[in-house]
């Protein structure tokens, strides 16, 4: 009994007395099963696990890491560029924007990585369309049913491993395409202030109380049936423990008030309880700054940057660094020319940033060229998407990414 | 995934027998054919019969449907800002193109809104999911069609032609203006033909992966080189066409579009290619083998592809009532949510960003399927997110639209849609009533039974019953809130 993981302590007790016959029952929550039948493997805490940042909208990436002593930069954008004295240098050409101090600090430290001018062959500048390519890692011209990370999960789970603890987790409303997978796997989905009071109690019946007096115990049930009592169990169990996790959580960083940094604040939480989720998806929206981006670019990247700096200081705190590696992304960046509003339009590639304590470098890829054909002319990407998930998957993940990404793709040196 | 596989039924694709008709199987039909089974509309199905329903619910001419006139207004004023714009610099285009886009999308939602107000009419259910079914199989987009008029064009065309034959809607469907920028007909040319509709065309609209070649959709795309839109009117350009011979599945000749479509029905994958995907839509997400399909496929092909012939055959079959396929068909989100309301008696929250936000939490956005395959519908519609999602749904359907979080246009759009006589936006006490019983359990019983598609256990009714008899307003809130939110009415 001692080694049952505790949530099915807490089911046994929450449920009542139908337990005896309800654990044997086809509608026992599968990691109830698993346990029983003593095939759950034992979490393996020291797995690296990989937090991914969507900053959705499209981040203008020339007014994120600039490069402000080009001319032909300050050219092309009259109002919106970023003066010599107010930039944050991080070498003699390149600099981040004024509101990144917290990661130009992380920069200098060595625990953030730029990969510069990242994009792919024959952009797309639909948002839905290419966060899809972004999200399935696919082609522009291919449509993918599933997801890089669901492709990576298909790889290395059995695919039938519902356990209380799910193997992906967001933190957003709708589930991230690049969890879109073939096999079935636990993936958990939360608001991003969840767990943020403490939880009304109400004169409810308890969810749990529910499930097991609907349970159907009948073992001919279709399979359908079957599916649908154990997903929403496993669903119950799980929000239960993360309420749980999240409610006990005593962070070691000072995070801000932003919804995402609670939306990091919880992943931190979910790391130190030693979840075995090995991928976690937050996203930061409000990037589509077509008009007077200046302010509105700035409060994002100070969101940004204090977020995740407060997350990285967290997981220090709680010795959880060597553990934890997080990448940002965005669908596409912007163009170089500013337009009529004092804002910036849909563009190509962009740099993206890699944060942790095992990098190998922190400057990556190739400098855009701005010395452009003509001035609405957008940015030739110089390093593809795909290397830097092949990176990921080979180098942190461990796990075969020529095979999750169906082609191969150069690695990159910061990892 | 579970994997347990059904029985073979036994059943045949053969008319069910008068006397098998009854309550059990005016459910099942209803909730497959519909959004849900609703007491008054179950009985009279069974006093009608099947036969006399079915030509209710498929009837001899299709039904039209008014969209908002806010689709019309945004059609006059693309054509207005495009001619203003014909000879303009190229960074103006890119503007109005984008600010018709935002437009666009607002007016898709609203004609989504006023979609799902039609469709949930048991009286337009069972038509209209036909159509969404059609929309399904022939699909555009709103990502990437981007006018909303366009999209009602194509629903529109899908709609005259529900229930006539099927090649002529795939005809149809060649020429509507959405296709001929969902699939890149727009941009063909008789040097470089593009091949994006052709492909789909075998592959996604008549014969299915593996019953054509590479040479079949090169030669067919030369046929459709030519199909125009031009400010949303489809224009043969027969100058740009590549009249030349090609040679399609094996028949040579100077084919045009038409001629090709024709070939591609005369191919014996195309009788089998659309009844297999209405399983899939109605019956099975597991779906047929070939050899199970053969009499519908060939009944369907003995009708010249009367589209009315193959329902009426297909939800007049002793297959479709078989045993081994009641209650256990994962609702889609568009279902769920129209389902409920109809369960509740309530009409869809005319706000987007709670209703449509919803739905597409719940994985599915009305004009804008995922990619080009359709929705993938079955277990792939369940997770811990989309769960939530319903459950939200649940929730906004009995609770009514929470009044401190509404803003102005939200209010504006309740009003608006009141004073067209639409509402209730939560079940009153007569609709609830109608399962009441003096003895709570008996109204547990009630409840449970409309609303659920297996019998619930003891313990379940127990849980219900004990709530009703506290014979508070908010028990009963939460006895609603319960049934509607176990396991099993995801299922119908």
């Amino acid at each position: 009994m001692s080694d049952l993981p505790t949530t099915r302590r807490e089911f046994l007790h929450h449920s009542g007395a139908g337990i005896g016959l309800l654990a044997f029952s086809s509608f026992a929550p599968a990691f109830l099963v698993n346990s029983v039948r003593g095939s759950t493997p034992i979490p393996e805490r020291d797995r690296s696990i990989l937090v991914l940042v969507q900053l959705a909208g499209g981040n203008d990436g020339l007014n994120t890491v600039v490069p402000y002593t080009d001319d032909h930069y300050h050219r092309l954008r009259p109002n919106l560029g970023l003066k010599h004295l107010e930039v944050l240098p991080i070498d003699d050409h390149l600099a981040l924007h004024p509101a990144c101090g917290e990661l130009h600090d992380l920069f200098h430290e060595g625990r953030l990585s730029v990969v510069q001018n990242v994009g792919y062959p024959n952009p797309n500048r639909s948002h839905f369309r290419s966060s899809e390519i972004w999200e399935t890692a696919s082609d522009a011209n291919e449509f993918s049913a599933t997801g890089w990370l669901g492709r990576y999960l298909d790889n290395t789970c059995d695919g039938t491993g519902m356990t209380d603890q799910p193997v992906a987790l967001h933190v957003s409303p709708e589930t991230p395409q690049a969890f879109n997978a073939d096999k079935v796997h636990s993936v958990f989905g939360m608001r991003p202030n969840q767990g943020n009071t403490r939880r009304q109690r109400e004169r409810r019946v308890d969810p749990m109380t529910i499930m097991a007096a609907f349970a159907d115990d009948d073992d001919a049930v279709h399979p359908n049936q079957h599916f649908l009592q154990q997903t929403t169990m496993n669903a119950l169990v799980t929000e239960r423990k993360v309420m749980e996790v999240i409610g006990a959580y005593r962070a070691q960083a000072t995070y801000p008030t932003s919804s995402f940094a609670r939306s990091l604040h919880n992943v931190a939480a979910m790391i130190a309880a030693g979840f075995s989720t090995r991928v976690y998806f937050v996203s930061l929206g409000g990037f589509d700054t077509h008009a007077n981006q200046a302010d509105l670019h700035q409060r994002l990247l100070r969101t940004l940057s204090q977020g995740l700096a407060a997350f990285q200081n967290d997981l220090i705190a709680h010795g959880l660094q060597d553990q934890v590696l997080t990448a940002t992304f965005s669908e596409f960046g912007r163009r170089p020319a500013e337009n009529q509003s004092r804002g910036t339009d849909h563009g190509t590639a962009a740099p993206l940033f890699v944060m942790g304590s095992k990098l190998q470098a922190t400057l990556v890829g190739r400098t855009p060229n701005l010395d452009l054909p003509e001035k609405q002319a957008d940015l030739q990407h110089t390093t593809d998407f795909r290397s830097v998930y092949a990176t990921l998957i080979d180098r942190w993940l461990e796990a075969d990414a020529d095979t999750v990404l169906g082609q191969k793709f150069d690695r990159l040196g910061f990892l | 995934m579970v994997t347990q596989t059904l029985p073979p039924p036994l059943a045949s694709w053969n008319p069910l027998p008068v006397e098998s008709w009854d309550v059990d199987h005016a459910r099942h039909l209803l909730r497959r054919a519909g959004w849900s089974a609703q007491p008054d509309q179950v009985d009279r199905a069974v006093d009608e019969g099947l036969r006399r329903t079915l030509d209710r619910l498929f009837p001899r001419r299709p039904v039209g449907w008014q969209p908002p006139s806010s689709v019309g207004e945004l059609e006059n004023e693309i054509r207005a800002r495009f001619a203003e714009l014909r000879s303009g610099p190229r960074e103006d285009r890119q503007k109005v193109r984008n600010e018709i886009r935002q437009k666009s999308r607002a007016v898709t939602q609203k004609m989504a809104l006023a979609w799902m107000q039609h469709a949930h009419d048991p009286q337009h259910s069972a038509f209209e999911k036909w159509v969404l079914f059609l929309q399904d199989i022939y699909v555009v987009g709103e990502q990437k069609v981007a006018n909303a008029a366009l999209l009602h064009r194509h629903q529109a065309t899908l709609r005259r032609h529900a229930l006539g034959p099927a090649p002529l809607l795939t005809k149809a469907v060649s020429r509507s203006p959405a296709m001929v920028i969902y699939l890149d007909l727009q941009g063909s040319r008789r040097a470089q033909p593009n091949e994006n509709f052709a492909r789909e065309l075998f592959e996604l609209f008549v014969l299915g992966e593996g019953n054509y070649s590479e040479t079949d959709v090169k030669e067919a795309a030369r046929a459709f080189v030519g199909y125009r839109q031009i400010e949303g009117e489809f224009r043969f350009l027969r100058r740009q066409a590549d009249l030349g011979s090609k040679t399609v599945l094996s028949e040579s000749g100077r084919l045009e579009g038409d001629d090709v479509i024709d070939i591609a029905y005369r191919q014996p994958a195309a009788r089998s290619f659309l009844p297999a995907e209405m399983v899939r839509f109605y019956l099975t997400s597991d779906g047929l083998d070939d050899a199970a399909l053969a009499p519908l496929a060939n009944y369907w092909h003995a009708h010249d592809y009367n589209l009315r012939a193959l329902l009426h055959r297909f939800f007049g079959s002793e297959m479709f009532y078989a045993e081994s396929f009641r209650g256990n068909y994962i609702k889609s989100p568009i279902q769920f949510l129209l389902g409920l309301n109809q369960d509740l008696g309530t009409d869809p929250l005319p706000v987007p960003r709670f209703t449509l936000n919803n739905l597409r939490g719940m994985g599915q956005t009305l004009f804008n399927p995922p990619n080009v395959r359709g929705w993938v519908g079955g277990q792939a519609w369940i997770n811990s997110t989309t769960l939530a999602a319903r459950r939200n749904a649940v929730n906004l359907a009995i609770n009514g639209p929470p009044n401190r979080i509404l803003n102005a246009d939200d209010q504006a759009a309740i009003e608006q849609a009141e004073a067209a006589g639409i509402g209730p936006f939560s079940p009153t006490a007569e609709h609830l009533e109608q399962w009441g019983d003096s003895d709570p359990a008996a109204t547990a019983r009630n409840a449970a039974m409309h609303l659920l598609p297996h019998p619930v256990p003891a313990s379940g009714l127990n849980l219900i019953t004990q709530l009703l008899r506290r014979g508070r307003r908010e028990s009963s809130r939460q006895a609603l809130q319960i049934l509607l939110s176990v396991p099993d009415y995801n299922l119908c």
